[in-house]
């Protein structure tokens, strides 16, 4: 069993992607974000479930909805969300926007606007993990629609070949963009994809943050073990839809009631409240505390100046 | 050198000075590590990487299975993770399969994480019509690659450049793609023994001319030198640029000989449409229009698919006839 | 449920192996006066390739590897006009375009032979689509093999057919040398992790099945069901036919490393010598297909003899005829890079 200070941690990492993901969408909707942004609200106990199981020097690599994974590995709010709305003191400048984040210091090899694009570059992290006996762990997120990406296949087939540190997370949430994932997904259950390749394959509620801890951690001591990859599927949900904008007409009221029932934040404060002994107060002072400082991570990032024309072909080649 | 060569002396082929480069990069930095189908235990499928296995072993020299995405995706992967990979593509057709991980991740991360990640990895592939390999095996693709920015190109057509180039290519810090001409892989030439590391995006001036430039890379060097020596009975000195990195581009170089010769004729091996031809042709225009004393001309592959027939393929290879005639037309006629 | 093969499949079947095998052999002593390039030999494997076009109709549709001389003799191929593309000639079923790498014959429902590694099994999922919109009862089979289930698009193709119940035979022909391949100089490899390469198809929930693909009975039973409930709408299905590798495709380039195939080695085991006699003994499709044959009181001695003498006059004729085809010329390169 976590310890309090473990469980709350759990909580403040939810707490703090569900504001941030709030903020971000007022940005989109105010206009300083341009282009698409991809909210993680819902997903939220997949991304901290798992980066509290890592160590610091474990890699992870993300996708284009992956704002959640930035926050949880440690990114800095304010130049997430400088990146977000194309500034200067961004991660990449604000070359890369939302769906390019790039953050060394916390070992996050990239938010990716392709696909199952950074699959392969988690379990590229992991060989020269292996190679160099670093002890280092890799995590790929993906999500759903990647289940049917030849690269996973391919990646999922030298992972388990040459046994490496690799944990393949893959967050369903029902949805290749607006299309629901089971009608374009043959073969069931979707963890015989790993388990194909004899890698240990397991289906989870991605709503309950303890339990995405606990299977990961599990994973993660395998791969850190010598003994190889893992293939875990959570079962999760986006409550904003693809993209902010989109109208979700494709999704009916009931699915969307259900999946807000489970919604992993309260989840976990519910339990917090009725086995922790913790204030329900105190939480709600952890909400705010929390919220406040999204905010004016916010107005840093929207006082931070814009590239210039300089900056444009800076950067093309390393030195 | 490869601690089982037969060589006594200095003559090296291409393709011994390439692998006398990765043995020489991979005893001096750790980090280099080779990765590709059939590079390990069987030596490359061209015993171009012959020895590596037996001297640095299966964490250094790794067999992969045929799943070309995947690998050159986990190769960037593991550069941006600090290693410094070198990856075989068997042939430079196979790029279409890696296409996404090079142009969409690796070539963009430098620039899209704003310096936070370097891609220090070098693709090597070997390109080129011959052998009668048929069309999916005979492609020049280097136009394609050149175009993309953040990718470096490296063509090299001879021995000793390779090895220099080469050595340069895993020293750099960026996705570098390094072509040979599998035609070009025996030639052989004196290769330096020192540190020899040439730098890229520098062309070099293969042979002296006045009347004069031919620019050319990798194989059709050797053909715009062929030519040179035809041109020379017909009292024409033909000055040869080898281009030797396509990206970046040498243009001073470039733009230097056309100044001298007043003519220009771009020769290449892909195919003629939208490749490396129409980007120098459109360079020394810009550039050395004033020097032009007849308009810049291109001679490439035409435009079809390689076909595999002997009668045929050779139809899809410029030669030096073909130069000779078009720098005759430059001249509206020679003697 | 099993399809019996008649007596008169099993002497077509016959005659197919006979004839892949001599075309096969002449092809290496071809390769000695003629260069030709790269390129691959059935032997070991006719067993698969003459027994799965049992259960084909005239307008099914076929895809395959560069490993195809015998999906193509198998199905009608004429060995002169594939003997001409080959060498390159104007014959050549491609004009020379193509030679062996890309040899394909149209007028037998073959649509390309990939050159790339699992080139063909994203095609054929979209023939199997296109057949499936024509509404008649036909399939498309694909050929290629174990290297090819490393290959992504493999798996994106048959999760479509799987997704979208194509009618398409996914035939996965592994001759992995396993250990052998691992040697030094050991060339090709196979890596792929799964313990059972038909877990893969397994998982994507499509049919699979497992044949030894040296057995023509086994074969054909396999694909008679297999092609049989296709044909009714049950959806794509994926055989792994597995085959003790051909000694002589064991090297980058074909030897002749079992010597010519003597045929009354099926009955005189004197004959069986050499470095792989067990090889010859215990694993020839033909030679084991042969001794099926001969058990059954159907084929006599003589009779195979004199139709084996046959087929090597064929081939002769064939090789005369591809020899004899000119070079295509060098202007008709730049012709038909598009339809009119």
């Amino acid at each position: 069993m976590l310890t309090k200070d473990k469980l709350l941690e759990l909580y403040r990492g939810m707490v703090t992607i569900r504001a941030f993901e709030e903020e971000v969408r007022k940005m989109h909707n105010a206009g300083l974000a341009p282009g698409l942004v991809h909210l993680y609200s819902g997903q939220e106990a997949v991304a901290v479930g798992t980066c509290t199981a890592l160590n610091s020097d474990d890699y992870i690599a993300s996708h284009h909805r992956g704002h959640g994974h930035c926050i949880a590995k440690g990114s800095e709010l304010d130049r997430l969300f400088a990146e977000i709305i194309g500034r200067r003191s961004g991660y990449g400048m604000g070359r890369g926007g939302s769906m390019h984040i790039y953050d060394p210091a916390t070992f996050n090899l990239g938010t990716n606007g392709i696909v199952g694009g950074s699959v392969p570059l988690a379990t590229g992290a992991a060989l020269l993990a292996k190679l160099r006996g670093t002890g280092q762990v890799a995590v790929s997120f993906f999500g759903d629609g990647v289940l049917n990406q030849g690269i996973l296949f391919e990646s999922l087939n030298m992972a388990a070949l040459w046994s490496l540190p690799v944990v393949f997370i893959c967050e369903n949430n029902g949805y290749g963009e607006f299309t629901e994932i089971d009608d374009v997904t043959a073969g069931r259950p979707y963890a015989k994809r790993g388990e194909a390749f004899d890698i240990p394959s397991e289906k989870t509620d991605g709503m309950d943050v303890l339990a995405v801890h606990e299977t990961v951690s599990k994973a993660v001591t395998r791969a850190r073990n010598g003994d190889g990859p893992s293939f875990l599927i959570f079962d999760t949900y986006r409550y904003s839809g693809h993209h902010v904008g989109d109208k979700q007409e494709y999704k009916d009221d009931e699915e969307r009631e259900l999946w807000l029932s489970r919604d992993p934040i309260p989840k976990l404060s519910e339990m917090l409240v009725a086995e922790k002994k913790i204030k329900q107060a105190a939480l709600d002072e952890l909400d705010a505390e929390i919220k406040a400082t999204v905010i004016v991570a916010a107005n840093q990032a929207k006082k931070m100046p814009e590239p210039d024309a300089d900056d444009l072909t800076r950067h093309i080649y390393a030195a | 050198m490869p601690p089982d060569s037969q060589q006594t002396d200095r003559n090296l082929t291409l393709k011994d000075a390439v692998l006398e480069a990765m043995f020489e990069e991979m005893e001096s930095d750790q980090n280099v590590i080779l990765i590709g189908e059939d590079v390990g235990t069987a030596g490359g499928v061209f015993k171009q990487t012959k020895g590596l296995f037996k001297t640095f072993g299966a964490d250094r020299v790794i067999d992969t299975p045929i799943s070309e995405s995947a690998i050159f995706g986990l190769a960037v992967g593991a550069a941006m993770a600090g290693s410094r990979p070198i990856i075989e593509v068997m042939f430079g057709d196979f790029l279409t399969l890696v296409m996404d991980q090079l142009v969409n991740q690796a070539a963009k991360v430098h620039y899209m994480s704003a310096g936070g990640f370097n891609v220090p990895l070098v693709l090597r592939t070997g390109i080129g019509v011959g052998g009668n390999l048929g069309p999916q095996h005979s492609q020049s693709l280097h136009g394609w690659l050149a175009h993309i920015p953040g990718l470096k190109v490296v063509m090299p057509s001879s021995a000793s450049d390779a090895k220099g180039l080469f050595k340069a290519a895993v020293r750099d810090n960026n996705p570098v793609i390094f072509m040979e001409d599998r035609m070009t892989y025996n030639l052989k030439e004196q290769v330096p023994e020192d540190e020899h590391v040439i730098p890229l995006g520098s062309a070099e001036v293969k042979r002296e001319g006045a009347d004069v430039s031919i620019y050319a890379v990798t194989r059709s060097v050797h053909t715009a030198l062929a030519a040179a020596e035809h041109l020379q009975v017909k009292n024409v000195s033909a000055e040869v640029v080898d281009l030797r990195t396509l990206a970046p581009l040498d243009v001073e170089t470039i733009v230097a000989s056309v100044q001298k010769t007043g003519r220009a004729l771009v020769l290449d091996g892909g195919y003629q449409s939208f490749g490396i031809t129409s980007e120098i042709a459109a360079t020394i225009g810009e550039l050395a229009f004033d020097y032009l004393d007849a308009p810049v001309m291109r001679l490439a592959a035409p435009d079809v698919p390689v076909p595999f027939s002997p009668a045929l393929e050779t139809m899809t290879v410029p030669n030096a006839e073909q130069v000779v005639a078009k720098v005759t037309e430059m001249y509206g006629g020679l003697g | 449920m099993t399809d019996n093969l008649t007596p008169d499949q099993n002497s077509a079947i016959l005659d197919r192996m006979l004839l892949i095998r001599r075309f096969e052999e002449m092809l290496i002593d071809l390769a000695g006066d003629h260069n030709f390039g790269h390129y691959h030999l059935y032997i070991g494997e006719e067993a698969t390739g003459a027994t799965v076009v049992e259960s084909l109709t005239e307008t099914d549709l076929l895809l395959t590897t560069w490993r195809n001389h015998g999906h193509l003799l198998a199905r009608g191929g004429d060995p002169g006009r594939m003997v001409a593309e080959i060498l390159g000639r104007v014959d050549g079923y491609n004009k020379g375009r193509g030679g062996t790498l890309h040899l394909t014959v149209r007028d037998v429902g073959f649509l390309s032979t990939s050159g790339l590694v699992g080139g063909a099994v994203g095609l054929a999922a979209g023939a199997g689509f296109a057949l499936k919109q024509a509404g008649e009862d036909n399939i498309c089979v694909v050929f290629f093999g174990d290297g090819a289930m490393e290959e992504g698009v493999v798996f994106e193709a048959m999760n479509l057919a799987s997704l979208w119940s194509l009618p398409v035979l996914f035939v996965c022909e592994n001759n992995n040398s396993g250990a052998i391949s691992a040697q030094e100089g050991g060339f090709p490899s196979s890596e792929i992790a799964a313990s059972r390469i038909s877990d893969i198809p397994k998982s994507l929930n499509i049919k699979s099945e497992l044949v030894d693909g040296a057995d023509v009975v086994a074969v054909h039973a396999v694909i008679a069901e297999a092609v049989g409930g296709m044909r009714k709408g049950s959806g794509p299905a994926f055989i792994e036919t597995y085959t003790e590798r051909w000694p002589g495709s064991r090297p980058l380039w074909p030897t002749q490393a079992t010597g010519v195939t003597q045929l009354a080695a099926a009955w005189d085991p004197s004959l069986i010598t050499g470095v792989y006699a067990d090889w010859i003994d215990e694993y020839d499709p033909l030679l084991r297909f042969i001794r099926n044959q001969l058990d059954t009181g159907l084929l006599s001695q003589d009779k195979l003899l004199e139709r084996d003498a046959q087929i090597c006059s064929q081939i002769t004729k064939a090789r005369a005829f591809g020899e004899a085809s000119a070079l295509p010329c060098p202007e008709s390169a730049l012709d038909g890079v598009f339809a009119a």
